[in-house]
């Protein structure tokens, strides 16, 4: 917990909404929440502070959380955007990229609001089926923080092994490349009595439907076995459509398309958006906001919200960045979906977001 | 545009070719110069229709368009593409036979010169439009038609999604193919090209300025930022010769670049204003400008900005490579000298289209000599970069040489 009274009380604040166990949406709540975090960051964050008064916005201007500045996501490459004393520096997550590019970083002070935002929304998205005496196993398609210490991805994984992975659970891709014989021996033998997550990057699955095609191997996986995707292609030696990767992960793994789901995060959040597909089965795949994150979806240069399903820049304040900047504008374009949203990608020529180039570059030039 | 409708016009094409390879020489090049002449007079019908149509199909804003046109098509005419035919010695059956385009972008210029270059050399056109431009090649195929018959039924010009791939079959079962457009889409393209045909490669291009400390002082300052905002401005800085980065010599000087560059571009919206962006261009526009508006708040580069995003201008503390959204969005980089100059630009070496460069007086020819170097095909002084002349060497294979298999072309594949 950070050192700061003011700043262990919004913790505080936000980690029991976090755990609350019913979820609902509280509009009041997150206003003074995220007015209170506003007030905090504007102070002890000085390049926020400057960026907000070039926009005429201070704590004593600001009514309400719609009109708190969201910081770019690029300004995480350019400056340290903390709101704690630099001595108190515990963990950075980068973004991924080559070696040549700038790349972003998320400083925390503490890793307790990291991860419980990161943990639940996991649990209540991809394991909605989960039962206290039968813990998930979970394999997941990434390197182990030992290896990348820096990537949220790997951290996220290791997060939920530890907290809730079933015995068994591990990483199956080390020093460069997929373990793909390890990976398909524990396939063979994977339970039917308990959830089973597969998880990592896209690009790692595309290796993974590559090289099992290359084996003439077809599994049949069964209803226990969920896929969680995340990330892009930037950059990479081998890109394939979403609906085309579903199609293919179905047919290689027999997972069918509706237990399979995609994670909208990114280095600079806590908190991780995913596809409502297995909480809501049956209703219309989109994006669910935890109730403690909002997602706006705005004109690019006014900021106003675009009308209802017009497409527009996704913006959005996560109350679990309190060591850093809550309210981020991503370089991702979105769309309404009922009282969700889904993710339209990003323009051409910007970076993809997400963890996939990172784990991805291990892949690409390591064993497959 | 099915694929069987594509066969039996290509199969048409061929035959009108026979025809115009038997006409008697000078005929079709005395024919596509009175196109060209047509296309250079602002009161023709041509011009005047594409100024209308070009907007609404491409979003651009009718004035940028009208200044575009003028700019661009003053010295394109008959006596240019006389002269061009001199310069690179081509025949009028020196042409490989039915060229098939893939046209990229939206700006018309590439397409009017890539539509009219296969022709001179004798070979028929199969044009497909580029999405962003439906308009451009539909009139320049009729204008061909009323300068000359038999030149018409040389001529098509054909819409259908990139995807579709039989309908890409279709086009790439031609004997020469020009692919206009992104890396990835030229080699996509290239993937699959039959053996023994002929492919000519116009793929991604950038440009960049260069000014020396003679033009950044007093009235000459004033001078240079207004024709170097035109550079800018022009066709919403989309093509491959508009301007992404100046590169100005002295730190002081740099700061008075961009600042006079932010006066002229502010003073162009009012008079040529930047058209309607896509939602993801926009999204690029405003990630690019918050993200200076942050280093700008800690003094880190100095950024003038449009409020509502129709232009914008960072000065940069050094050069660097950044994120270059387009849609008149520039960055000012101060360098130490015209060595420098080279230095800085060498990272976009192999993408280099042109280069606006003024105020190095004696560094100049040292200068224009290390920019060649790295593969600048034009470099000339602000406010002309975008009216390159008609036989402008873009790709450094010839207008019309590259579509005859001479040995300097890109070779069959």
């Amino acid at each position: 917990m950070s050192s700061d009274p003011r700043r262990a009380e919004l913790d505080a604040k936000v980690l029991e909404w976090i755990e609350e166990p019913l979820w609902g949406t509280d509009d009041e709540r997150f206003d003074t929440l995220a007015l209170a975090l506003f007030a905090f960051q504007f102070e002890h964050c000085l390049p926020y502070r400057r960026f907000c008064e070039n926009r005429g916005r201070t704590p004593e201007d600001v009514q309400t959380w719609v009109e708190i500045p969201p910081v770019p996501t690029g300004a995480f490459k350019e400056m340290p955007l903390h709101s704690f004393p630099a001595d108190r520096l515990a963990h950075v997550f980068r973004t991924s990229g080559t070696s040549l590019e700038r790349r972003g970083e998320l400083h925390l002070d503490t890793l307790a609001l990291y991860e419980a935002s990161l943990l639940v929304p996991f649990q209540r998205f991809l394991l909605p089926d989960l039962h206290t005496d039968r813990e998930p196993l979970i394999y997941a398609l990434a390197p182990s923080p030992a290896e990348v210490r820096d990537s949220s991805l790997s951290h996220m994984f290791a997060v939920a092994i530890r907290e809730i992975g079933a015995e068994g659970s591990r990483f199956f891709l080390s020093d460069g490349g997929l373990e793909l014989d390890a990976l398909l021996e524990a396939m063979d033998r994977v339970p039917t009595d308990r959830p089973v997550l597969l998880g990592g990057t896209a690009f790692a699955f595309v290796h993974l439907v590559d090289a099992l095609a290359q084996r003439n191997a077809r599994l049949e996986l069964p209803v226990s076995v969920r896929i969680m995707e995340t990330g892009g292609f930037k950059g990479r030696s081998r890109s394939m459509p979403r609906p085309e990767l579903y199609e293919r992960l179905e047919d290689a793994l027999g997972v069918s398309v509706d237990r399979i789901v995609n994670q909208y995060g990114m280095t600079e959040l806590g908190s991780q958006f995913y596809d409502s597909i297995l909480r809501e089965p049956g209703a219309v795949r989109r994006k669910l906001a935890p109730p403690w994150t909002r997602v706006r979806i705005v004109e690019p240069a006014s900021h106003r919200d675009v009308s209802a399903e017009a497409t527009g820049t996704l913006v959005i304040t996560d109350l679990a960045n309190t060591g850093s900047i809550s309210a981020i504008q991503t370089a991702d374009l979105g769309r309404s979906i009922l009282e969700g949203f889904e993710v339209l990608g990003r323009e051409p020529g910007a970076e993809e977001r997400g963890c996939s180039i990172a784990a991805d570059e291990l892949l690409d030039t390591g064993k497959t | 545009m099915n694929p069987d409708a594509l066969r039996e016009r290509r199969m048409r094409l061929d035959d009108a070719g026979q025809a115009l390879r038997a006409r008697p020489k000078g005929e079709s090049l005395d024919a596509l110069c009175r196109t060209l002449d047509a296309w250079s007079d602002p009161e023709s019908r041509w011009r005047k229709r594409l100024a209308q149509q070009l907007p609404p199909a491409t979003g651009f804003s009718p004035e940028t368009v009208q200044e575009g046109l003028r700019i661009a098509l003053a010295q394109w005419n008959g006596a240019a593409l006389r002269e061009l035919v001199k310069q690179e010695r081509c025949t009028e059956t020196a042409g490989l036979g039915t060229t098939a385009l893939f046209l990229a972008g939206s700006i018309p210029m590439p397409s009017l010169v890539q539509m009219l270059a296969p022709l001179v050399v004798g070979a028929p056109v199969l044009a497909k439009s580029a999405a962003r431009d439906p308009v451009t090649p539909g009139l320049v195929a009729a204008s061909i038609a009323e300068a000359d018959p038999l030149l018409g039924e040389c001529v098509a010009a054909v819409q259908f999604p990139g995807e579709d791939t039989a309908c890409v079959g279709e086009l790439l079962a031609c004997p020469c193919i020009v692919a206009t457009g992104s890396d990835e889409t030229v080699a996509a393209i290239r993937d699959r090209v039959p053996a023994g045909a002929h492919l000519v490669e116009h793929g991604h291009r950038l440009s960049l300025a260069a000014l020396g400390t003679d033009v950044t002082r007093g009235n000459a300052l004033d001078d240079v930022a207004a024709r170097l905002a035109l550079d800018i401005a022009l066709w919403d800085q989309l093509g491959c010769l508009s301007p992404i980065a100046v590169y100005v010599v002295g730190e002081h000087a740099a700061a008075a670049v961009a600042e006079a560059l932010a006066e002229k571009l502010g003073a162009l919206e009012a008079r040529m204003p930047r058209g309607s962006v896509d939602p993801a261009a926009a999204n690029a526009f405003a990630q690019a400008r918050a993200e200076a508006e942050m280093r700008a708040a800690s003094g880190m580069v100095r950024l003038y900005a449009d409020p509502a995003d129709a232009w914008a201008v960072v000065l940069e503390p050094a050069a660097a490579l950044r994120p270059a959204p387009l849609h008149r969005f520039v960055r000012v980089f101060p360098v130490v000298d015209a060595a420098d100059v080279a230095r800085a630009a060498s990272p976009y070496a192999p993408h280099l289209a042109g280069i606006a460069a003024e105020g190095f007086e004696s560094e100049s020819a040292a200068l224009n000599t290390a920019l060649r170097a790295l593969g600048a095909p034009r470099i000339c002084p602000p406010g002309t970069l975008q009216a390159p002349p008609l036989d402008w060497n873009r790709d450094g294979h010839g207008v019309l040489r590259s579509l005859t298999g001479s040995p300097t072309d890109t070779g069959a594949v």
